[in-house]
């Protein structure tokens, strides 16, 4: 028997072998699963100025692509003192080792021609280790006050390029500007791009404002102000910086206005006789519906990117927590559990996620959970932190932190979905409210 | 003889058949009928002629968002803006008289730069008391907050430390694989970067202090390394294995003769030890940072093939992807991503054997971030 | 009687005196000046909105995240609807306010629900409803600016700030 068991083993071992032994035929085959999670090393040199006065502009707008890319926290822009190859000209081939040498993985190179008003940008985006090309390099133009713009497209297009998402840079935020003591703020509306720069105000500061929004199409804003005496709820447009009120009853509190992705409807909330309720209304017929009728506090709506859900907060279970329910009003689910309050739900722009404040045993957090309340993960602790707003890509938060005490003071801070990346955005003043506008045309 | 051992060998046959057959039934559709980002890529000479062009199709043009024209208001005090808008700024402005702009003094204005450094956490307050009723069980590996997330943590660099690029060959990965290969240790090796082996928000920081943590998973305990193990005398399998190496051997030596167009020149060496190929894995996964990854790419495995030089070295022009389970982009950034890792820790050459060339010189990677994304 | 009279005196300056302290000088929160009416006359003349603000008292204060009035709540608002109904000319304009432990809008809501809980009591008294507005500031006028309990109970409140005639 013992031929035979040799056979055995012997067919066997042949049975086997695919798996490791033929080589030649069949690769190696290894499983990774465990990688790291860092910042991308990347360089930006100065763009090419094609033009004799384009250098400064280049050197800016480098810059600002750089700074764009850095602040995502997913890349690690490279000092340009450690440069070996010099950028001199944009069609030249890309000297690969010299990039490696620093350890650079991704490289932008551009070239600015600027003639008269007029401002051209061209960019091209390298993966320095493949050494390739990655996409197709692209070309903005606009007037030279468009400079940033332009700069915030580069870095939106290399961001979008490497990391696969939307970028967010050529964007603007709406907020509102505190000044004046605690107890006697002095509140504008105030506007920004996405980084702090170019900040405007909206409003003179002689009426109370709260809670600005931007409108889908980025060219009006819903807001709050006690211009009459009593909260109310007004629509600006920001070309025109026209503005008109929005549903004016005796006696009724209006606030917390948000605007529905068709750009038409707003919900609402409406206070009358201490009780608060959801509404919406149609800017263009003007007509208004009734979303809830309870007893409790609900407030703070916001649309489903589709349009056909909101989530909002109320109080009817006792205290605040989160619900979901149709566009048209009816049955609401409950989709908050965890322990603490919850307040100003903000549904992501991609649909799957709703960021929140909560409030816990003394603290508040910015956190996100999934559209059913599972998977809730708090991003940030502080004294105070409130109102998320939606980078237009989904993937990152602002929000408003506030610091204790009698000369406590609100800033605007940002954090990665991930949690990580957690910084403050520049403003020109103490700064609060912020809403993300969509990406610019 | 009996009728089972029939049934046996002519299983096993069929077996063999398939084997032998199979490939050629059952081929895999060849590597290059998945379109990847090479579709997209064009030559810098391919550019400069679209580039070229008079109005390239990519042209977009920018203008400043149209503002009001308001021209007599003020905007924010130029003291206060940021210094890196000298231009003239959109014209936004106020419908407000001048006298009517507030002064900001008495606030603590914030600085007009992004402060790229988190604030640290308040301190926690002192709840020890809590901590023993709502979390008794002790969890001996928090996370750190750390820049960096890795498979394994690594400590903060000391102050002169300087971090290293990326590791050097001469670190390994497990402390486990230190213990059995001192040699490694021979060469001073840079300090790793400091890592910590997951993403620790702010709130998780904090909230070791206050409550239970339900939401982050045990770590994954790194892969015991047993390059030695066949070198051993302790074969787990002693009585068959003289027996068993010469069975298939023999078998070889038959398949060999069988036609086979991509037969080796030289000799195919025994197949790689775990402990080998976990050392490849461990240094691909070095160089795998999937930090810049788009969330729906961090839901994507992609399966990418490699050929090798002799020197260990990747050919990274035989880089391209076998399959992926996700969208076309995101698709295209998880293989960019497993490309740049291979790549990278492969500058140098891969450890592998040299005489097992042949077992290596074609290999197949799967990267699968589903451990990374709950990071 | 000329003791008794002056005895009655001290006394009233006294409680003037405590009130004085306690609200910080008086004056309505600032919240909203318009429409409060300018001169507010002695504290000691029943009659005058300063007795009124200081002797009675205009605000009551609440609990963490509750709108319900307590027993010296109740007391005060007494006080005000007998004012209210012995002075004809003067209406009502009810502020609501909350403590900034809680976020802007539902405090806003929060601030109306305390607001209604001192119009309906007033109302309840007898006084007329078309006197007696409310509006909610939610936590954007805090009273004491401080961070801890002791400011946030003094916030946490619905001040009765008389206007001029309104509903006379």
């Amino acid at each position: 028997m013992n031929w035979l068991r040799l056979t055995c083993l012997a067919l066997l071992g042949l049975t086997l072998l695919p798996a490791s032994g033929t080589a030649q035929s069949g690769p190696l085959r290894i499983e990774i699963t465990e990688g790291v999670i860092e910042p991308l090393p990347i360089a930006v040199p100065n763009f090419v100025a094609e033009t004799p006065q384009a250098s400064d502009l280049a050197r800016r707008i480098s810059q600002v692509v750089a700074d764009d890319l850095r602040r995502t926290g997913l890349f690690r822009t490279i000092d340009d003192s450690a440069f070996i190859a010099r950028v001199t000209n944009f069609d030249a081939p890309v000297s690969y080792p010299d990039w490696r040498a620093i350890n650079a993985q991704a490289l932008v190179t551009g070239s600015v021609r600027q003639s008269g008003g007029r401002l051209d940008v061209r960019f091209r985006l390298y993966d320095v280790f493949a050494q390739a090309p990655l996409g197709d390099g692209l070309q903005f133009g606009g007037g030279t006050d468009s400079w940033r713009r332009i700069a915030h497209k580069v870095a939106d297009a290399a961001y979008s390029r490497i990391t696969g998402e939307d970028g967010y840079f050529d964007s603007r935020v709406v907020f509102v500007s505190e000044t004046g003591p605690k107890g006697q703020r002095l509140k504008r509306l105030a506007v920004m791009d996405y980084d702090g720069a170019n900040a405007a105000f909206l409003s003179d500061g002689s009426a109370l404002v709260l809670a600005p929004r931007f409108s889908p199409q980025g060219d009006r804003i819903l807001y709050t102000s006690y211009e009459t005496g009593l909260p109310r709820i007004y629509l600006l447009d920001v070309n025109s910086m026209r503005r008109r009120l929005l549903n004016e009853q005796s006696g009724t509190m209006t606030f917390a206005p948000r605007f529905g992705p068709d750009g038409d409807t707003v919900v609402y909330s409406a206070s009358t006789g201490g009780n608060t309720d959801l509404f919406s209304l149609s800017l263009r017929s003007g007509r208004q519906q009734r979303l809830t009728s309870d007893p409790s506090i609900e407030t703070a709506p916001s649309f489903s990117p589709d349009g056909s859900q909101i989530v909002f907060e109320s109080d009817r279970s006792g205290s605040q927590q989160l619900y979901i329910m149709s566009a048209s009003g009816g049955e609401a689910r409950r989709i908050s559990f965890g322990a603490g309050r919850y307040g100003t739900p903000v549904w992501s722009p991609r649909g799957d996620l709703i960021a929140f404040t909560k409030q816990n045993q003394g603290r508040f957090h910015i956190g996100v959970m999934r559209t059913d309340g599972s998977e809730e993960r708090l991003l940030t602790a502080s004294f105070l932190d409130e109102g998320p707003t939606w980078a237009p890509n989904g993937r990152v938060i602002m929000f408003t932190r506030e610091t204790a005490g009698a000369s406590g003071a609100p800033a605007l801070y940002s954090v990665d979905i991930s949690g990580r990346n957690l910084q403050r955005v520049a403003t020109p003043v103490a700064a609060s409210a912020p809403a993300w506008s969509p990406l610019l045309p | 003889m009996t009728t089972g051992a029939y049934i046996s060998g002519a299983g096993h046959l069929f077996m063999m058949l398939w084997v032998l057959l199979g490939g050629v039934i059952f081929r895999a559709p060849p590597p290059n009928v998945v379109s990847t980002a090479e579709v997209s890529l064009i030559s810098p000479e391919a550019y400069a002629e679209l580039a070229a062009l008079p109005e390239p199709e990519s042209t977009q043009d920018i203008a400043t968002p149209s503002a009001p024209d308001l021209s007599d208001s003020p905007t924010v005090p130029d003291a206060a803006l940021s210094p890196q808008s000298p231009a003239p700024r959109p014209e936004i402005a106020e419908p407000a008289d001048a006298e009517d702009v507030p002064e900001p003094p008495e606030l603590d204005v914030p600085a007009a730069e992004v402060d790229d450094v988190a604030p640290s956490p308040p301190a926690a307050p002192d709840t020890s008391d809590q901590v023993a009723l709502l979390a008794p069980v002790a969890q001996p590996e928090a996370p750190r907050s750390a820049p960096r997330v890795a498979p394994v943590p690594a400590p903060a660099p000391p102050p002169l430390a300087e971090e290293a690029p990326e590791l050097s060959p001469g670190v390994t990965e497990t402390p486990e694989a230190r213990e059995e290969e001192p040699v490694v240790e021979e060469q001073p090796a840079a300090a790793p970067p400091e890592a910590t082996t997951e993403i620790v928000t702010e709130a998780e920081d904090e909230g070791q202090a206050f409550a239970p943590r339900t939401s982050i998973r045990p770590r994954q305990r790194p892969p015991r390394q047993v390059l030695e193990a066949t070198r051993t005398p302790t074969d787990p399998e002693p009585e068959a294995s003289d027996n068993l190496s010469a069975a298939i051997a023999g078998a070889l030596a038959e398949a060999a003769t069988t036609p086979e167009p991509t037969a080796p020149s030289r000799p195919l060496g025994p197949p790689l030890t775990q402990g080998e190929k976990d050392t490849l894995r461990v240094a691909v996964q070095r160089c795998w940072n999937v930090g810049s990854l788009s969330t729906e790419a961090l839901r994507t495995t992609v399966v990418v093939a490699v050929s090798m030089l002799p020197d260990g070295k990747p050919d990274n022009g035989t880089i391209r992807m076998l399959s992926s389970d996700g969208s076309q982009a995101a698709t295209s950034q998880a293989f960019e991503a497993a490309r740049r890792a291979v790549i990278r820790c492969g500058l140098n050459g891969y450890d592998l054997p040299a005489d097992k060339y042949e077992q290596w010189r074609d290999i197949e990677m799967t990267f699968n971030p589903e451990n990374m994304r709950i990071k | 009687m000329a003791d008794l009279r002056k005895l009655g005196l001290v006394l009233v300056l006294l409680a003037v005196a405590g009130c004085t302290d306690r609200f910080g000088g008086g004056g309505s929160d600032g919240a909203g000046g318009a429409g409060a009416i300018g001169g507010l006359g002695s504290p000691s003349d029943v009659t005058s909105p300063a007795y009124f603000q200081q002797t009675i008292g205009d605000r009551v204060l609440f609990e963490v995240d509750q709108s319900t009035l307590g027993e010296g709540a109740r007391v005060t608002l007494d006080g005000q609807a007998r004012w209210l109904l012995d002075n004809p000319e003067y209406a009502a304009r009810i502020e609501g306010h909350a403590d900034e432990r809680g976020t802007t809008e539902y405090n806003i809501a929060l601030g109306a629900r305390r607001a209604n809980a001192v119009q309906e009591y007033l109302f309840a008294q007898g006084v007329s409803i078309n006197r007696l507005q409310t509006v909610s500031f939610g936590k954007e006028r805090p009273l004491e600016i401080c961070s801890d309990e002791s400011c946030y109970s003094q916030n946490r409140r619905a001040v009765t700030v008389l206007t001029a005639g309104a509903g006379s």
